[in-house]
């Protein structure tokens, strides 16, 4: 899942600036569960915004709502008319959340209430770590399925690089080393053979390289036949 | 008690505490038992526990215009 | 220009040497952080005739300094070998070929394919970094630049090709240890024709190392050069020790340089005298030129190393002392053409 994190309540007061009508927009699905952008923390921010900016002297009206997914137009529409009585939206969702309000309200000013982090996983309670970089071209396969694009620290797809030490990255001793993770996994299912091949350079057009990215499935589109 | 809080008047003051039932809300009810005053600007919100507590309900009672809050379990 | 080789790859003076058998010696020179060239004039000045080739380091430890190609073209100038060392931090495949072709036009003849460190520990961490292939990678491409004449991305081209005596480096001791000598043989397999490994101090475990490198056979496919460097004090030897991943420094050795420092040791900092300061540490400076010839002379034995490449970095007048200690000036000149049977690669 998509996995964010929420900006300090000074940038928030920032960014709303001198707008009076606020309605602060949580996301119900991957920001709620990583505990950035759900009802819950809509309602939190909403009531710091209200009571800080009473505080400041200049209170400023903040509602909050939260929609299933801010990706989906159809969760969007359920919140129109409220997004269109107020000056500023702060949403809660991802950057694509984010995003999708400013491109289905095109008249509102939105702003974003979190920071939008990575593609990831709960790794324990209140911990969270990448796992995916979105490279458009899977080669788990390759790697006993733990990924070196997003995992490894320099991308390597013949690692371990000479910064690899004690299982950790040169970059920080929290990082756990990809290769060291991938050797050890391979070594373990007994197919140590498929790191002895020469991974060849990496495509990066599937990737953000090559621009950005739309994926089109005829099968599902649907077809508006004109008399 | 320091020179500041000497200068509310306890009287006027509201403080919201949210007790745990199995025990602070027990022994809030005893004291009344028992016939033992506490100050009546404390208004006691009775919880399952107080991990049941969550940051909204504190800022909802201090939105609201409450003195101070006040967690016992 | 580029057309005879007379039997090289390349013809380089340290594939000659090489190829001819004899014990190599690379030395490492750090470019300066400004556009001081004479430092470079300076200091190829002091390794001139002690080592067959130099490493000229690219943005060491990621920290902005005189390029490495640029470097190469003063040594060039100078008369002194360059071996340029490139990473895959700072430059996608268009970029590295692009300044490889330059580099060769330069007359610059080795290369060193490099990872490169992280940039988080430089002086620029907020930079964004590349990493679009890896140094096996670049290894397959710029030998396929050289014998096919093919850029990366398969196109052919005319003209004279880049060619280079291709390196690439080997860190015996970083984890996972068991791995190493199978990505010493996947460079190899890439194209290495020369490897320099990370500072050896460990003797013992370079040997357990080159023991099972000889089991693959990866010593006959390329050359390997031993890293090597003098200590300068306990101290760094000790930071050394625990804090670059891949260096292992026996404590024997940290024994060693602490014994030399020892008349100085019940000293305290205000009691120790500015001579007394530069005593000890040519004390040390001397103890750690002294392991530094031992550990050549002990890495000589040990079969399937073909040289060693030693990294006196900011400190290159200890090359000198060094290499004449170890017994390996001068360094030989080779004209004839390589020997058949010695020609690996």
């Amino acid at each position: 899942m998509i996995i964010a994190e929420q900006k300090s309540l000074e940038e928030l007061k920032s960014l709303v600036g001198t707008a009076e009508k606020v309605l602060v927009v949580g996301c119900g699905t991957c920001v709620t569960v990583c505990f950035a952008g759900g009802a819950r923390e809509a309602a939190i921010t909403s009531a710091s915004l209200r009571m800080s900016s009473k505080l400041d002297g200049s209170p400023k009206q903040v509602s909050d709502v939260t929609v299933q997914r801010q990706c989906e137009w159809e969760y969007l529409d359920q919140i129109a008319e409220q997004v269109g009585q107020v000056d500023i939206v702060l949403s809660l969702g991802c950057g694509i959340g984010v995003q999708a309000i400013a491109e289905h309200f095109p008249q509102v000013w939105v702003v974003p209430g979190l920071n939008t982090k990575f593609l990831g996983l709960p790794t324990e309670q209140g911990v969270w770590a990448e796992r995916c970089a979105a490279c458009g071209d899977c080669i788990l396969g390759l790697t006993g399925g733990i990924c070196p694009i997003a995992r490894c620290s320099k991308s390597l797809l013949n690692g371990p690089c000479g910064g690899s030490e004690a299982g950790h990255c040169e970059v920080s001793p929290d990082i756990p080393c990809a290769w060291q993770l991938i050797y050890d996994r391979l070594t373990s299912l007994g197919r140590l053979n498929v790191l002895l091949d020469l991974q060849p350079p990496k495509n990066w057009r599937t990737s953000r390289d090559g621009g950005p990215r739309q994926i089109v499935r005829e099968d599902l589109r649907l077809h508006i036949e004109e008399d | 008690m320091d020179h500041q809080a000497e200068e509310f008047q306890v009287s006027q003051m509201q403080i919201v505490a949210y007790c745990c039932e199995h025990c602070a809300y027990a022994a809030a009810d005893l004291a009344g038992g028992l016939r033992i005053p506490y100050p009546s600007a404390i208004k006691v919100v009775q919880l399952p526990c107080t991990g049941k507590l969550d940051v909204l309900m504190v800022l909802q009672a201090l939105e609201a215009g409450v003195d101070g809050v006040m967690v016992a379990g | 220009m580029m057309a005879n080789t007379n039997g090289y790859l390349v013809g380089s003076n340290l594939e000659r040497v090489l190829k001819a058998g004899h014990f190599a010696v690379t030395a490492e020179l750090g470019p300066p952080q400004s556009a001081e060239g004479d430092v470079i004039r300076k200091k190829a000045g002091l390794l001139r005739g002690y080592c067959d080739a130099v490493n000229l380091t690219d943005n060491q430890t990621a920290i902005v300094r005189l390029s490495s190609i640029a470097a190469g073209a003063i040594l060039v100038q100078e008369g002194l070998e360059p071996i340029i060392q490139m990473t895959c931090r700072d430059r996608n495949r268009l970029a590295i070929q692009s300044d490889l072709l330059g580099a060769a036009a330069l007359g610059i003849r080795n290369l060193l394919c490099l990872t490169g460190d992280h940039q988080t520990f430089g002086n620029h961490p907020s930079a964004k970094n590349v990493f679009d292939i890896d140094s096996l990678q670049m290894v397959q491409m710029v030998t396929a630049m050289r014998d096919e004449r093919t850029f990366q991305c398969g196109d052919s081209f005319k003209g004279p090709e880049p060619r280079f005596f291709v390196g690439a480096a080997a860190a015996p001791f970083a984890d996972p240890v068991d791995f190493r000598p199978l990505r010493l043989a996947k460079k190899a397999k890439a194209g290495a024709n020369f490897i320099q490994t990370q500072l050896v101090y460990d003797i013992p475990a370079f040997e357990k190392f080159m023991a099972k490198v000889r089991a693959l056979g990866v010593h006959k496919q390329t050359y390997i050069l031993a890293g090597v460097g003098p200590l300068k004090s306990p101290a760094m030897a000790k930071y050394m020790k625990s804090n670059v991943p891949g260096i292992l420094v026996p404590d024997e050795l940290i024994e060693r340089m602490e014994l030399a420092g020892a008349p100085w040791a019940g000293k305290s900092k205000e009691e120790l005298t500015k001579d007394d300061k530069k005593a000890r540490s040519a004390a040390w400076q001397a103890e750690g030129i002294q392991i530094c010839i031992e550990l050549i002379n002990k890495l000589h034995q040990i079969e399937g190393v073909s040289g060693v490449h030693i990294m006196a970095i900011e400190w290159e007048d200890a090359v000198r002392p060094i290499v004449e200690g170890a017994g390996l000036s001068p360094r030989p000149v080779v004209t004839e053409s390589p020997p058949l049977a010695a020609a690996l690669g």
